[in-house]
């Protein structure tokens, strides 16, 4: 009797399939099925589309290849042999692009998280806003007035190293590090499309448009508060007590970022590297204002398909998002590992 | 035991160097949290920095670690001035209250770390590896992760990463307060020893009164980010240079009586009783221990007072008393049998009585305890 009053498991605890009563298994795998079809129904959709011919989508619905519909390859051979380099050339663009993005918005964004988490700041308002204030009348003062732009500079900042301390004396008040992550996420909440004409003007003066270096800065600062959010939290979960017994036990500073933190916050750099990837691989707003024919990226290609003289070309469109998805698939494989162990990290308490 | 005898006993070389502590401050902002600490650390002593929590201990040992800057003041590490001194060139090892073991490195890695950063030879790094785990008997786990250990053991894995470099100097924050009564009975003997045998000198900090009192050549009782005393334990316990550090010291504490003394006469609360020797004051406390006084008959001892509550705990008995209110403890035989309720009268040898300036806290000695 004792024994079946003893719990088998705790109530957190997963059960095992072995264990569960048949009629739960049948509802538990159908309730899988389903689901499993609702997720990858749309992908298969996508692939036996990309077969199809105009009268087989048009003509449809076609379901089964070979019993439906015969396949043909003339979207896979418009796309890479007729307009291979228009094809290739988003697809490389894209790539290029999504990674420079990435690798300098988690670069920058995670040494802003690290001093963030490990440095209190307290920088003055006044002087913040003084700053700001000297930047904007610079920038009119060259823009509108035509003032040289060597003495502009010059101007401002003689004028803030000789002001600078005595205007924050004027009023003490200072920010924190909380303040200055909160204004870094605030950058996020605004729409992109609030900023994209200011951002098109900018690059237009400078004469970047429709380069890869434009779309770059800006996807990377686009997505730097996303990184600095989720690093953030990353850092501050690794005890400082590890980074100060690595300095006692002789570690140098790039010592004890390459032994201590550097292995330990993995997991988060690999989780918050695909987030970004995948924002700057999918991004398609900024990059239709920024690009017009040399830097276009595969979603301005996509888009582009559906509105053409030939009307809407599934098909195609078909083709070109099945290797859109190919390296983001590849890229979550890759990464999975990390991120799946992330989970073992708070477990080990320092 | 001499210095080659300590250089023989250990894996690796190195010397115990002595730490001169000198009007040492701590500011954070307009907060003072140490002032003035003045300690000189002989070479080979284990120190103990005792105190309530927010003492200063702690910060004052990050100082010494220097993971903390050191506002004014100087610290000498044997004849050099290490004040400006970066951690890793002050020729210390640290046992922190988390242990701070590295997660992502088994055991070999996290005791070999120090001699790593050193840029030791793998061969040389391995067999001191071995030799530290064997000394803190942790031989067969070298291949585990600090999340596969007990508490236990990964205190024993953070000793064995400090001692490894033998370094002049050991610096431990409260090692052994995340384990169990036990095992940190256990623990505590194992420092000694090791403390002993190694002959490092170590700055030790607690808030646990037993530690300090076991582990300690000396002790140095703090308050508020002051130095209230620097003793032998025994100092410490049976001589108390103020009120603080007599109420700190001693499980149970030391009981006090308010009143004041005029001509010879001790008058307070529920009490009046001749003592000899003390000048008149008008503001006093009177303390004495649980242990040094007894159990009488109603009249028959200095002072009356109703039993409270009786407690056996095994080896002895507490009876808690109450004297208009305040409570007064008294460590009895275990045999002792009294029932709550009853007036009983407490007595003492006068010599065990210690006088306190109500206000101050300073210790009032009786030309007794003067000379």
């Amino acid at each position: 009797m004792s024994t079946q009053l003893t719990p088998k498991r705790s109530i957190f605890e997963a059960p095992a399939i072995g264990q569960m009563s048949m009629a739960t298994k049948i509802v538990l795998y159908t309730l899988l099925l389903i689901w499993t079809a609702f997720v990858l129904f749309p992908i298969y959709w996508l692939i036996i589309t990309s077969f199809k011919d105009a009268a087989d989508v048009n003509q449809g619905p076609f379901f089964l290849p070979f019993v439906d519909f015969q396949p043909s390859l003339h979207a896979w051979k418009e796309l890479f042999v007729t307009d291979y380099e228009d094809t290739l050339r988003a697809y490389f663009n894209s790539i290029i692009i999504s990674l420079s993005a990435t690798g300098l918005s988690v670069l920058i964004g995670s040494m802003a998280a690290y001093a963030l988490s490990r440095v209190a700041y307290a920088p003055n308002l006044i002087t913040i806003l003084f700053f700001i204030f000297l930047l904007a009348m610079t920038g009119v003062s060259i823009g509108i007035y035509g003032v040289d732009w060597r003495l502009a500079a010059a101007v401002a900042v003689a004028l803030f190293f000789f002001l600078a301390r005595a205007v924050g004396n004027l009023y003490q008040f200072r920010l924190h590090n909380g303040d200055i992550l909160f204004w870094i996420i605030s950058q996020r909440i605004l729409a992109p499309i609030v900023v994209v004409v200011p951002i098109y003007m900018m690059f237009q003066t400078v004469r970047l448009l429709d380069t890869h270096i434009a779309i770059i800065i800006t996807y990377a600062v686009v997505n730097m508060p996303i990184v600095v959010w989720l690093m953030y939290d990353f850092f501050n979960s690794i005890p400082r007590d590890l980074e100060e017994s690595a300095q006692l036990d002789g570690a140098t500073m790039i010592g004890t970022f390459r032994e201590i933190v550097l292995p330990l916050s993995r997991t988060g750099l690999a989780a918050t590297t695909l987030l970004v990837m995948i924002l700057s691989w999918n991004e398609y707003l900024l990059a239709l204002f920024l690009s017009t024919t040399k830097a276009q990226t595969m979603p301005i290609l996509v888009a582009a398909m559906n509105a053409g003289e030939r009307g809407i070309l599934w098909w195609s469109m078909s083709v070109a998002i099945i290797v859109m998805i190919i390296p983001v698939v590849a890229l979550a494989i890759v990464l999975q590992k990390y991120i799946s162990k992330g989970l073992l990290v708070g477990a080990v308490k320092g | 035991m001499t210095a080659e005898t300590i250089q023989n006993a250990s894996p690796t070389t190195g010397t115990a160097k002595a730490i001169s502590i000198r009007d040492m401050n701590k500011y954070y902002g307009a907060f003072h949290a140490l002032k003035d600490l003045s300690i000189d650390v002989e070479a080979g002593e284990f120190l103990v920095l005792l105190g309530p929590s927010g003492c200063g201990k702690s910060t004052a040992l990050r100082m010494i670690a220097g993971l903390e800057s050191i506002s004014s003041g100087e610290l000498l590490i044997g004849d050099q001035d290490v004040t400006e001194v970066l951690p890793k060139y002050r020729d210390i090892a640290m046992v922190f209250q988390s242990y701070a073991l590295y997660p992502h490195k088994t055991v070999a890695e996290n005791i070999g770390f120090p001699l790593k950063m050193a840029k030791a030879t793998p061969e040389e790094i391995d067999s001191a590896v071995r030799a530290a785990a064997d000394q803190v008997e942790l031989g067969e786990l070298l291949d585990r992760l600090p999340g596969q250990l007990s508490g236990g053991q990964r205190q024993r894995v953070a000793l064995a990463r400090a001692i490894i470099r033998r370094p002049s100097v050991f610096l431990m924050d409260e090692p052994l307060s995340n384990l169990d009564a036990k095992l940190r009975g256990n623990m505590r003997a194992e420092l000694k020893h090791m403390q002993g045998e190694l002959g490092i000198t170590t700055i030790y900090v607690t808030h646990d009164q037993i530690e300090a009192m076991t582990l300690a050549h000396r002790v140095a009782i703090m308050k508020d980010g002051v130095l209230q005393q620097l003793g032998t334990p025994k100092e410490v316990y049976s001589d108390p240079a103020n009120l603080f550090v007599a109420g700190f010291m001693g499980s149970p504490p030391m009981n006090f009586i308010t009143g004041k003394i005029t001509g010879g006469q001790f008058a307070g609360s529920g009490a009046a009783f001749a003592v000899a020797g003390a000048a008149d004051a008008q503001s006093v406390k009177v303390g004495f221990r649980p242990e040094d006084c007894r159990i009488v008959d109603k009249g028959a001892g200095l002072l009356d007072a109703d039993v409270f509550t009786v407690e056996m705990t095994g080896d002895q008995v507490l009876v808690t008393l109450r004297l208009q209110g305040e409570p007064l403890v008294v460590k009895m035989h275990k045999d002792f049998e009294i029932n709550a309720g009853v007036t009983a009268g407490i007595t003492m040898d006068p010599e065990h009585l210690y006088f306190f300036d109500g206000e101050t806290g300073a210790r009032l000695r009786t030309t007794a305890q003067t000379s």
